[in-house]
């Protein structure tokens, strides 16, 4: 029996961060990674080429400080233009808060978009506060509470400080969708077509669903500016890796969970499936929360918390396409080696593309997110995010199923990019079914629990479980399930972290 | 939850209406769970006393029961009950409650442990949503056998003579103790009187035959059949709780704060936080120590029952009310279980008032009467717990 103070289960971004957390805060911890390595589903490849994650537009500064690891991110991060792919050439190049034609020509809409950018991201802030801290209430000491409290009573204030007539609107779009807040600014078109791909990348959702407008406001959170990080996921994952391994903490992969163990209501640690007994009076767990609890054994857990793990609502989406290219592919006027492109060519489009996943059908247009994550290679691949095929589609994911997908990627990113097949060399597919049994992630969904409104803050993952503890004392959820979710922001891992460090103090 | 009822079908029969129908002379008739049962047949009275002085028989057919088999129904039925049902044997029946996550009373039952992994759960609440809620990740089985077994009630200190004069040998069953005492017929030595009694499951379509055979062995001991009123008076002496009337089922109330723990209930004893993680331990762990108010068992002065009637420390502060209150015939006395709010409930001497209201032959008037708090049941004869039984 090895003893520990604390363990973290999965190796995914929010365990890695929960861990390194924890161990720099003096505890000795053990995280345990079922797979090889650590990376969980963001690192998670489909074969040779990118890891299923390829940017980062939300990576919490909190979380590097909080990691001890400086001023910067020990990778380079860079930034990258957004190219909004239009089938007419009319490409949109959009760097912030500026958006021109590729041609150099001004935008019709630029001010609508500059405006648009300046005001969801002044949302963005407001909520990014909400994430950097555990949802409200919970039952924790005076001073955390005095703490939290500051910390809403701020957001309250900022608020409040946008006068009342911007607060007024700010909680009017809250609750509402993406595609009617977009088309208010602007008509649509591919520009229209990227803001509202941005607001439902990775969701079950279309524009017009409720609760876009959130999703959207949440990925503004540092700006909207997305970013590369040098080296891939496997750099984040790397110096996450590390900060851990310099604070002392002990990473065992290869090793699976067998069970995580009780006694009288408490935590005492966990069993692995080779019948190893790692003992700890806490135990974290980035596994989505149905498959924590059955770890745990139901019984650990009430009816009703039972009730409303099982009726969490997580059906990935998104599939990861990687493209083995003979060279980078070119569009006259945009240096695509620092672009992300994005296929959504309207508003229309994506609410379009996202109806046929409803009936269980991949989109035969997808709206499609295009990165290479090293454009300087002899013969780069081009990682997609494809979107929609659903997690349960009809007749399941077979070979032809995913060579289909592949032919769909390409073909709908040729009608921008014409020259594309021909440079195609070989394809990897990767769908949200083999997502979620590669990671336990239910539904391939890489929030592990849609974000939706019922979803969310003190209601995530699910009424009476919004505040990482969960069942046993001394166990906590550390996952995407958990507030703020996923999107590689680290966050739920360091919120748990802290608050698991708070309820022991 | 009250059971809905189709209006165009109205109230069904149950198993054994034929008899009863034949019987009742007040043709007082109420709807249980759907089926027509009696509130008397003849008078509540009268029905009350064989119950007491000799036998009475009542159809609790309408009861919800379930099944619940499987090798994980012990560890299911464990976590969902509040007391530690591990230690109920095979052919023992056990009291118990279960809450909802913050500890609130569902419902109240009885569970029939009939085997090793075979349970049946008596209750007056439809229950089957919750308990295949409760039953899901377990390998655990529920069915509702609501409409497939029937049940009677045989009470009343003549109830083993009447047994034994049908032939059927039960001498042995001590208080909670069941067997299978003929092929489809399970004699389980329970109730809701207090008193010395038996309740005899079989399948539905087996209850006339068996009602036939009880009757006819009856016939020397003064058996009568009875309704719902006799069986709520002699129920309120042995100090039994009824859903709906002396605590509100959680599950189907819709305001805020209705509910009560097991121990606002003084049902602490049935709360076994020993056992393991239950459905709303954690909850019940904080709030055992400070239970918001406190089911009390009450001698009211003066003859007037007074269900419903609002409690007064000192006459003056409202601090609870009477859910339910009878004229004991037995006990001769005035007698109420009531909520009343901490710390009133606990306060010795108590200065506990109640304002009841008469009706004098068209005249209305208030009256504040003392109430006394009692300890234990109002009528607990040592009959019913006699093995074996007396014969009468």
């Amino acid at each position: 029996m090895t003893r520990f103070d604390a363990i973290v289960i999965g190796a995914g971004v929010n365990g890695l961060v929960a861990a390194a957390l924890l161990a720099r805060r003096g505890k000795k911890v053990c995280l345990i990674e079922a797979a090889r390595h650590a990376g969980g589903m963001a690192g998670l490849r489909p074969g040779e080429g990118p890891a299923l994650a390829h940017l980062v537009h939300n990576l919490s500064p909190a979380v590097r400080r909080d990691l001890g690891l400086g001023r910067d991110w020990p990778f380079a991060l860079t930034p990258l233009a957004t190219v909004a792919l239009a089938e007419d050439g009319r490409h949109v190049v959009v760097d912030g808060p500026n958006a021109k034609l590729a041609d150099g020509t001004a935008h019709p809409f630029a001010a609508a978009h500059a405006a648009l950018t300046e005001r969801l991201t002044r949302y963005g802030a407001l909520l990014r506060n909400m994430a950097e801290t555990a949802p409200p209430g919970g039952g924790m000491s005076g001073i955390a509470m005095m703490r939290q409290g500051l910390r809403f009573a701020r957001t309250g204030l900022s608020l409040r400080a946008m006068g009342k007539p911007e607060m007024r609107r700010f909680l009017q779009v809250l609750l509402s969708n993406a595609y009617d807040l977009i088309l208010d600014e602007m008509s649509d078109g591919p520009l229209a077509g990227l803001w509202t791909a941005d607001a439902v990348r990775g969701a079950a959702l279309g524009p017009r669903s409720p609760g876009t407008v959130f999703s959207l406001i949440y990925r503004m959170g540092h700006g909207g500016i997305v970013s590369r990080p040098e080296g891939g996921m496997e750099a984040v994952i790397a110096a996450l890796e590390e900060a851990g391994r310099k604070a002392g903490c002990t990473l065992r992969t290869d090793t699976r969970v067998a069970r995580i163990l009780t006694e009288g209501d408490r935590v005492t640690g966990v069993a692995t499936e080779a019948g190893e007994i790692l003992s700890a009076q806490v135990v974290l767990s980035s596994a989505a929360p149905l498959t924590t609890a059955r770890l745990t054994g139901l019984d650990h857990f009430d009816i009703e918390a039972t009730r409303r793990l099982r009726n969490l609502r997580a059906r990935g989406t998104v599939a990861k396409v990687n493209l083995k290219l003979a060279r980078a592919p070119a569009l006259p006027g945009v240096d695509l080696a620092s672009a992300r492109m994005v296929f959504a060519p309207s508003a229309e489009y994506v609410e379009t593309a996202f109806n046929p996943s409803k009936y269980g059908e991949m989109s035969e247009a997808p709206v499609i997110e295009a990165v290479m994550p090293d454009p300087g290679a002899a013969s780069p691949w081009l990682s997609l995010l494809v979107q929609y095929a659903p997690a349960d589609l009809d007749g399941g994911w077979t070979a032809a199923a995913r060579d289909r997908l592949a032919q769909i990627a390409t073909r709908t990113l040729a009608r921008a990019l014409p020259d594309l097949p021909g440079l195609v060399t070989s394809a990897e597919v990767m769908t949200p079914d083999q997502i979620g049994a590669a990671t336990g992630g239910p539904g391939g969904h890489w929030h592990q629990a849609e974000l939706t409104f019922d979803q969310m803050l003190t209601l995530r993952p699910g009424n009476g479980m919004g505040h990482y503890a969960f069942g046993p004392s001394g166990l906590y959820l550390c996952g995407a399930a958990t507030h703020p979710g996923g999107d590689v922001m680290g966050l739920s891992g360091r919120n748990a972290a802290l608050r698991a460090l708070e309820d022991r103090a | 939850m009250s059971v809905m009822t189709d209006p165009k079908v109205g109230l069904i029969p149950g198993p054994v209406h034929d008899r009863l129908a034949a019987l009742s002379r007040s043709q007082a008739w109420y709807g249980w769970a759907g089926y027509v049962a009696p509130s008397h047949l003849d008078s509540m009275e009268f029905e009350y006393f064989a119950l007491r002085n000799q036998a009475s028989l009542f159809d609790v057919s309408p009861m919800h029961k379930y099944r619940i088999t499987g090798p994980g129904a012990l560890a299911m039925l464990n976590r969902m009950v509040t007391r530690d049902v591990a230690k109920l044997r095979a052919g023992r029946v056990g009291y118990t409650l279960w809450c909802d996550e913050e500890g609130m009373v569902i419902d109240d039952g009885t569970l029939f442990r009939l085997g090793e992994d075979d349970w049946r759960l008596c209750c007056q609440e439809p229950m089957l949503d919750w308990l295949m809620e409760a039953a899901w990740g377990f390998d655990a089985k529920v069915t509702d056998e609501s409409h497939d077994i029937a049940g009677l009630s045989l009470q009343g200190p003549c109830a083993f003579a009447i047994l034994e004069a049908a032939g059927l040998d039960v001498g042995h069953l001590k208080p909670f103790d069941l067997a299978e005492i003929e092929p489809g017929l399970t004699v389980s030595r329970t109730g809701f009187t207090g008193d010395l009694g038996y309740e005899l499951w079989t399948a539905w379509d087996a209850a006339p035959a068996l009602w036939d055979r009880l009757w006819e062995a009856g016939r020397h001991h003064g058996l009568r059949a009875i309704g719902y009123d006799a069986l709520n008076l002699a129920r309120i002496e042995a100090g039994f709780l009824t859903a709906g009337v002396d605590f509100q089922p959680v599950l189907s109330v819709e305001r805020l704060h209705r509910g009560l723990t097991p121990f606002e209930l003084n049902l602490g004893h049935m709360v076994h936080f020993d056992k393991g993680h239950f459905n709303g331990r954690r909850a019940l762990i904080r709030a055992r120590n400070t239970p918001r108010s406190l089911l009390m068992r009450l001698d009211v002065e003066g003859f007037k029952p007074a269900p419903g009637a609002l409690i007064y420390h000192r006459k003056k502060r409202e601090i609870g009310h009477l859910s339910s209150g009878i004229w004991s015939p037995t006990a001769k006395c005035n007698i109420a279980l009531a909520h009343v709010r901490m710390p009133y409930a606990a306060q010795r001497p108590a200065n506990l008032w109640a304002e009841i209201y008469t009706l004098e032959e068209g005249r209305w008037a208030t009256r504040m009467v003392r109430l006394t708090p009692v300890k234990g049941p109002f009528f607990a004869p040592p009959r019913a717990k006699a093995t074996p039984p007396a014969r009468l």
